[in-house]
């Protein structure tokens, strides 16, 4: 039994990776490669976030916070500092998603449910702001552009392989983390804190780590979204983009660990497919989007998981 | 800066502050007593623009009577939205997640509609007859409409409350959003309940739209805006606790109304600021009586 | 097993698939042009405006037999003003529909975004819309056209204007307001520097920085009748500008000072939207209008929009009926669409009689800056019902010749 549980997310896994690394090879334009580009950032942001979420049970309405700081270390470090400072830019935003994430976590994990996440809304939109309002330092509405990568970087193939990479490892850090006793923890605390509590579980201390390793990795998606754009612009930071990757989260089904992934894939694809033919694309995905949260109470992933289990189970006659 | 000035920025800081709370009103009614957050608040605040603007323009209404259409019309398409789609999400594991999605479709589903209704040229609503001009005292002038804005706020959060607290309609739904199963097991019908508040919520969400409208142009996107501002209301008031959004609305309106003579560059800050340090400080908004710390 | 609501999900899956027809294999022998407009939200006025122009401009070309043997096709996406969705709309024009001109924008920071790819790719970007003065100055490359006037141009017509207004109506204070943002700060820099240019003595008393979209404007309008000034200069577009107008009204703000916009101010849609309400005596601009010049040129481009749509365009549907024009000429003068370099010849050459040339002039690109020079009018509120639902129309036109306007060599944002 376990085998087989082994066997089937091994396989997997290799799938996604078949699929992802094949991308640069089959595409007929580079617009497909940046949508799959786009793809695995947002799906890796969408699975950090259900961390907190799905995982942990808390809903945090302010990640963009994270990948917008992300995504602006790079760009105002190549704008000011060049090309070259590209990869330590990454590096620098990481640092700076994780010592702010335990300033604001620590002021917002004391609050539970929408208390914490009309917090986050808050912390979002005030450095948005700041950011907005600063214009002369940060570009402001304008975004800053012209963010090449360095060196072999610079070539976008070269580039998506990297980002792959990171992702993939992101992936898989998170995959063992939820796997972990930890993970195991975490869900617990969604179910009851209290009886964690009782039980001589940490509560909050395990909540702020969660909160820093999330938000870690919503930063890196922001960095590595500059590299992609090659320009920023502060509506990473916006509410509205926190407000994305819950929706993503949510459409795909926020009880399996892919589940936001795919969620991020197929928002991003209808989008695209719908945006491009026709204005009205706000009535079309409008509908498409109440239909899937009536019919799927448990998410894309979530659902299709339930359907090849009933599947299999009629074909085995039953047998458990 | 001499004393009549601070006056009427502190007036000009009651009206900004008036409309900010009967904005938030219906999302203060609905989150705080319904427990749902409709994030297709501002919506119904556009579409209440709208149907005044129909109601007027179209079919030759007076002013007054146009701002009730608007006030029905918004608060049939809540019920309907909530008989229809959202009451079928309720009780779902981590109910908040579909809540935001099943909304934020809402959002989307109803600027369409309005777009293809109405089209994207700008419509204009104007002010009612006799309210159009200004009361002069000494130095200051004062708008009519906004002191008959300030008026009319004042009586609804009044009513609200006197509901709210007093009548036995206005218990039952505070206890919905405490707890539904138990008050479906005392013999209430809850989800007549839910749908009654939450069309009288989007009623006073449209009833704001179709007032404010004189005010701004009525345009599609107008939506959007209102709804993190209606939420800091929120917020800062405590939920469903309407003297607590329209004291929370007052600050904020002072905040922003002297924050602009003073430091324009930073005003806009002030509104996130206040938010944060209050949630930071006392999460069950400034003006609850109880401290609700948490897990 | 399968439960009603697989295959309601089938039907969505076949909903979606219905919107999205298969494209019919390519014609021979068409330029594709591919806008990106802002069709939603608050902009999406002008990407309504722009799109029936730009539409109407390929029909006209298209019925008189296209342009050397090709016809045009105007592809038009929905930015949603999002930079990160425009890149990506960008990069599918350029890669799968393989088009030859990109073409729009509305709002400067997806014009920032979409410059940079234009430029990465080396494909031809036409702008329309946008007015923010960089892409012409500091962040110009190569493959950029604009086709409408910057905000620099509009405020060194408007430092004009206030200078010979010291004549007739001597003033000395200025204040300004406008939305908290680079399109509202750069208004009032270039404003400053063109008044300083020109020699033009004043004093600002005060500054004013609303949010953009901000819905209530009670606390400023009070600062500013504290404040004094004698003109106030604005910045908003939009709702914004009507929703001012409006709370200002009743405070009696338009009898105590001037009320002057230059860039935006005189946008159609806000004659549209406030009728009779608005007041009379505000002196604006825009970057079209349709009252002026009373050209037979114009009224005809006026007319037909008209005739297409049933209403009367803003000021945007005219910056994409130059674009698709623009593109007809320099298309005809290389013979193909696809020799880019000399089409950018083609352009930074181009002289091309638009409907907001009064007679005696030709827009023209200035081949430096690859920013159109066009003649800039700006005037006052005056009683005028030609063009309903307006009831005011902009009369009392002073003029300002296009060579005075544009930014010096060395204009840099700062």
């Amino acid at each position: 039994m376990e085998n087989k549980k082994n066997y089937k997310a091994a396989s997997f896994w290799a799938l996604f990776i078949v699929i992802f690394a094949a991308v640069p090879l089959v595409k007929t334009s580079d617009y497909q490669l940046m949508l799959a580009n786009h793809i695995l950032l947002w799906g890796m942001f969408a699975v950090a976030f259900n961390m907190l979420f799905g995982l942990t049970g808390m809903l945090s309405f302010g990640q963009a916070l994270y990948y917008g700081l992300g995504a602006y270390a790079v760009g105002m470090t190549v704008r000011y500092m060049g090309e070259a400072w590209f990869l330590p830019a990454i590096g620098a935003g990481l640092v700076a998603a994780i010592i702010l994430s335990i300033l604001v976590g620590l002021l917002t994990i004391r609050l539970s449910g929408v208390f914490f996440t009309v917090l986050t809304l808050a912390f979002g939109q005030l450095v948005w702001q700041i950011v907005f309002t600063c214009y002369h330092i940060t570009g402001g509405d304008d975004g800053i552009q012209g963010i090449i990568p360095p060196g072999v970087l610079s070539n976008r193939v070269v580039y998506y392989y990297f980002a792959l990479a990171l992702v993939l490892v992101s992936l898989w850090c998170l995959r063992r983390l939820v796997d972990s006793p930890m993970g195991l923890l975490l869900r617990c605390i969604r179910q009851n804190p209290e009886r964690v509590r009782f039980v001589g579980g940490q509560v909050r201390r395990n909540q702020l780590r969660i909160y820093m390793i999330s938000s870690f990795f919503a930063a890196l998606a922001g960095a590595l979204m500059a590299g992609v754009d090659n320009s920023i612009h502060p509506d990473m930071l916006y509410w509205t983009t926190s407000g994305e990757v819950i929706l993503m989260a949510v459409l795909g089904g926020i009880g399996r660990f892919f589940g936001p992934f795919i969620g991020a894939a197929v928002i991003i694809v209808i989008g695209e497919v719908v945006g491009a033919r026709t204005e009205f694309w706000p009535l079309i995905i409008g509908l498409v989007m109440m239909v899937m949260v009536l019919l799927l109470p448990r998410g894309l992933a979530g659902e299709f998981q339930l359907l090849r289990a009933r599947l299999a189970s009629a074909t085995n006659g039953n047998r458990g | 800066m001499d004393l009549s000035f601070i006056f009427m920025q502190f007036l000009s800081g009651l009206t900004m502050a008036t409309l900010l709370f009967l904005v938030a009103s219906g999302l203060t009614l609905i989150f705080g007593v319904g427990n749902v957050f409709n994030f297709a608040h501002g919506s119904f605040f556009m579409v209440g623009a709208y149907l005044a603007y129909q109601a007027v323009s179209a079919w030759h209404t007076h002013f007054w009577p146009a701002i009730l259409v608007a006030a029905l019309g918004a608060g049939i398409l809540g019920m309907l939205a909530e008989s229809l789609f959202l009451r079928r999400i309720y009780g779902r594991a981590e109910e908040g997640g579909f809540q935001i999605l099943l909304t934020y479709s809402f959002i989307l589903v109803i600027d369409d509609l309005v777009k293809l209704i109405w089209g994207t040229e700008y419509k204009s609503l104007q002010r009612p007859a006799g309210l159009t001009g200004s009361i002069e005292v000494g130095s200051l002038t004062i708008p009519a409409y906004n002191l008959a804005i300030i008026g009319i706020g004042l009586v609804v959060v009044v009513l609200a409350w006197l509901i709210l607290s007093r009548t036995r309609s206005g218990r039952i739904a505070r206890a919905a959003a405490v707890d539904r199963e138990m008050l479906g097991s005392m013999g209430v019908n809850v989800p007549l309940t839910m749908t009654l508040v939450f069309g009288i919520a989007t009623a006073m969400g449209g009833f704001a739209g179709g007032l404010a409208a004189p005010l701004r142009s009525v345009t599609p996107g107008a939506g959007i805006e209102v709804i993190i501002d209606s939420l800091i209301v929120v917020v800062i008031g405590g939920m469903g606790n309407f003297w607590g959004a329209w004291l929370g609305a007052l600050i904020l309106g002072e905040v922003n109304a002297f924050g602009v003579a003073t430091v324009p560059e930073w005003a806009s800050l002030f509104n996130y600021l206040v938010m944060v340090l209050t949630l930071i400080f006392k999460p069950e908004g400034l003006f609850a009586p109880r401290r609700i710390r948490k897990v | 097993m399968f439960q009603n609501k697989h295959v309601a999900l089938l039907c969505v899956a076949l909903l979606v698939l219905a919107v999205c027809p298969f494209y019919a294999s390519a014609q021979e022998k068409v330029i594709k042009i591919g806008a990106m407009y802002p069709m939603t939200g608050r902009p999406g006025q002008y990407g309504l405006d722009s799109v029936d122009a730009a539409e109407m401009a390929v029909e006209e070309i298209n019925s008189k037999g296209g342009v050397a043997g090709y016809k045009l096709e105007l592809l038009n996406t929905d930015t949603k003003a999002k930079p990160d969705y425009a890149v990506r709309v960008t990069k599918r024009y350029i890669t799968e529909d393989k088009v030859h001109f990109l073409f729009g924008v509305v709002s400067s920071a997806v014009g920032l975004a979409v410059t940079e790819i234009s430029k990465q790719y080396k494909k031809i970007f036409i702008a329309t819309d946008h007015a923010s003065t960089q892409l012409t100055t500091d962040k110009l490359q190569p493959y950029y056209f604009r086709v409408s006037n910057n905000t620099f141009q509009s405020m060194a017509a408007g430092a004009l204007y206030l200078k010979e207004l010291k004549q007739t109506k001597p003033w000395e204070t200025l204040a300004y307001i406008g939305p908290d943002y680079a399109y509202g700060h750069d208004q009032w820099e270039e404003l400053k520097y063109n008044l300083d240019r020109f020699g033009v003595k004043y004093k600002a008393v005060g500054e004013y920085w609303p949010k953009l979209s901000a819905p209530d404007y009670t606390a400023f309008i009070t600062a500013i009748m504290k404040d004094k000034p004698d003109i106030l200069v604005a910045g908003f577009w939009g709702g914004d500008t009507v929703a001012f107008i409006k709370q200002a009204l009743p405070y009696g703000l338009f009898t105590k000072m001037l009320y002057f916009h230059p860039d935006a101010g005189g946008n159609y849609e806000v004659m549209q939207g406030m009728g009779a309400e608005l007041p009379l005596g505000l002196v604006l601009s825009a970057r079209h209008h349709n009252n002026w010049p009373d050209t037979p040129g114009n009224k005809e481009y006026v007319q037909k929009f008209f005739q297409r749509t049933a209403r009367y365009p803003t000021y945007a549907a005219e910056g994409a009926y130059a674009g698709v024009y623009a593109i007809a000429e320099a298309v005809k003068k290389v013979g193909n669409p696809d020799d880019t370099e000399a089409l950018v010849k083609a352009f930074e050459g181009l002289k091309i009689k638009l409907p907001e040339d009064p007679d005696g002039f030709t827009s023209y690109i200035d081949p430096a800056s690859h920013q159109i020079v066009q003649v800039q009018a700006i005037g006052v509120t005056v009683p005028d019902d030609r063009f309903p639902p307006a009831k005011r129309m902009l009369g009392e036109w002073k003029v300002y010749k296009a060579e005075d306007l544009l930014p010096p060599k060395d204009f840099r944002k700062k």
